[in-house]
């Protein structure tokens, strides 16, 4: 049987059982829905912790009243390094300034002395710059005299890694549950869809088709709702994200400096293939057991 | 009736398996034989008990006896909905027993297949009733038009492709299948009792209908316990009988017992034939 042929006979049971198709595509929508959520989050956690591992920044704070002898000294031995693209002397003042100026707080704390904020030395990393070599550099800094502290915001990024790989795993678990139940709901629909039409199939069976001529149209429309299903999904994702996208910008560019993403379109296909593929697995399982005529 | 030159061009299929050589000594065989076939459904009581039987090619053959007989058995032992239990039966020279499931589709090509309960798809128009048995050889759109065209001319239904076959009436609906069963042009039909749902006068319609079709070449094996109809008729008469088969050659006269069964069961059908 030709492709054509397939495609019609497909086409003909879509609009036979059309009800029933319904029921299952929004069903599978709002589970396709969740896991392109899930992978929303996780693509826009991974632009932010991807963003701040690569800002490579590390601040060298000062002693109070460290000399200026020792702070140059400090300046040359930075500069001196491979990886330090530049290095920034912040004095209390500036940083005091900095600080007013990025944070929203009101006046309460304008009043804050300059001497509250520690002067520092902001260095700026080569990109690629690997974790064991800032940890090494800032031991190595750590141990002068102008020192105070070294803040290398691993820490955070560390944390924002936990949370990434927890959502990667969130992500695949809930992938794979909806792989699961795609398959279960296709496979059902696709035996009603069996039971009402076998008589249509043991006509067929009885004039000489084989497995893969009846096969062929119900795996075929289980590729379809499985495509149709993830098509919704991603489309209602799109339109959220088009609505929701103003708020969410703001609120992640104030706290990484990273705009929201939609998935990337590498995404989207495999997306919605998949849930055809998966349609098709779903419904060619559930048929094996009724084409013995 | 004048035949598209094109519906020369695919006649059909392989016989078991696409791509293999049928062997042209078929041609001058029996079309059907069966050797000493036993089929079994219950350990202890076999359905059907050392039937030997050839049927030539051309032939029309009644297949009757009484109900659980086993004649319905007898015919889906041809089309492989059961396989037998020892013995074998030849189509075209070849044991269907022996076919491997892939080939059973193969093998009902070449036959055509007619039940009492019509197996048409009722929400379906006439039309494509008929032309599903072609477009599962992949035959090209315009040969399927041209010869669904002529197999509903052939029974009686012509112009009226485009009804849906649940508005037809049980005789129509029989014909819709008895066309699905003539399209591929088999060289065999297989009609399990055709006219068992049709009234008396519809039943002799399709009857006719079936002998037409013999008359062109076809061998028919036509399954029925109606005696009134084999009465009608002269044809061969095969009879089952707790899964025997016992013979006629010619019609009702020469049935074993024909008399004495006519004369204590006026209602049989054989009194009209026996007389």
């Amino acid at each position: 049987m030709d492709f054509k042929t397939i495609l019609g006979r497909a086409k003909r049971g879509l609009r036979e059982e059309l009800r029933l198709y319904l029921v299952a595509v929004s069903s599978l929508a709002v589970a396709f829905l969740c896991v392109a959520g899930v992978l929303l989050a996780v693509t826009n956690l991974s632009a932010v912790a991807e963003r701040w591992g690569r800002s490579g920044r590390m601040s060298v704070y000062l002693r109070d009243g460290a000399q200026p002898d020792d702070v140059t000294r400090l300046r040359v031995v930075l500069e001196g390094m491979r990886e330090v693209e530049s290095v920034e002397q912040l004095t209390s003042e500036d940083a005091r300034r900095q600080f007013l100026e990025h944070s929203d707080v009101e006046a309460d704390l304008a009043a804050l002395p300059p001497e509250v904020f520690p002067a520092s030395l902001e260095v700026s990393l080569a990109e690629g710059t690997s974790v064991q070599r800032v940890a090494s550099i800032s031991e190595r800094i750590g141990s002068l005299r102008a020192v105070d502290d070294v803040e290398t915001y691993r820490g955070w990024f560390d944390r924002l890694d936990g949370l990434l790989s927890a959502g990667r795993g969130i992500a695949g678990v809930l992938a794979l549950l909806v792989a699961l139940c795609v398959l279960a709901v296709i496979g059902n629909t696709i035996r009603l869809a069996v039971a009402r039409r076998r008589e249509e199939i043991e006509v067929m069976k009885l004039c000489g088709a084989t497995d893969g001529f009846v096969r062929g149209p119900f795996v075929m429309e289980g590729t379809f709702q499985g495509f149709a299903s993830a098509l919704v999904a991603v489309l209602v994702l799109l339109l959220g994200f088009a609505l929701l996208r103003g708020h969410l910008d703001a609120s992640l560019a104030a706290l990484s400096g990273t705009h929201v993403a939609f998935l990337q379109p590498w995404m989207l296909v495999a997306l919605v293939l998949g849930g055809a593929a998966i349609g098709a697995l779903g419904s060619a399982l559930s048929l094996r057991r009724y084409l013995t005529v | 009736m004048a035949r598209d030159p094109d519906s020369k061009v695919v006649r059909p299929f392989a016989f078991f398996r696409a791509g293999v050589q049928s062997d042209p000594s078929a041609a001058r065989r029996p079309i059907l034989v069966f050797e000493d076939v036993y089929k079994y459904f219950r350990r202890d009581q076999p359905t059907l008990r050392g039937v030997n039987l050839t049927i030539e090619r051309g032939e029309f053959a009644f297949v009757t006896g009484p109900s659980g007989a086993g004649k319905s058995t007898l015919l889906q032992l041809v089309y492989r909905k059961h396989t037998v239990d020892t013995g074998r039966i030849l189509f075209c020279g070849k044991d269907v027993a022996r076919l491997k499931p892939k080939s059973i589709p193969y093998l009902r090509r070449n036959l055509g297949i007619v039940f009492q309960d019509f197996k048409v798809v009722r929400h379906w128009t006439v039309y494509e009733n008929v032309a599903v048995a072609l477009e599962i050889l992949a035959m090209p759109k315009r040969l399927v038009r041209s010869r669904v065209a002529e197999a509903l001319e052939r029974v009686g239904l012509a112009g009226r492709g485009s009804e849906r076959t649940e508005n037809l009436s049980g005789g129509e609906q029989q014909r819709v299948a008895v066309a699905r069963a003539i399209v591929t042009e088999p060289a065999l039909i297989l009609a399990d009792e055709p006219t068992g749902n049709l009234d008396p006068h519809l039943a002799i319609d399709i009857l006719t209908l079936f002998e037409e079709i013999n008359a062109t070449g076809t061998t028919v094996l036509f399954a029925t316990h109606d005696h009134s109809l084999i009465a009608k008729r002269d044809h061969r008469i095969i009879g089952i009988d707790e899964g025997r088969v016992v013979e006629a050659r010619t019609g009702l006269r020469s049935w074993p017992g024909a008399e004495e069964r006519a004369a204590s069961d006026p209602a049989s059908g054989l009194h009209a034939v026996a007389g």
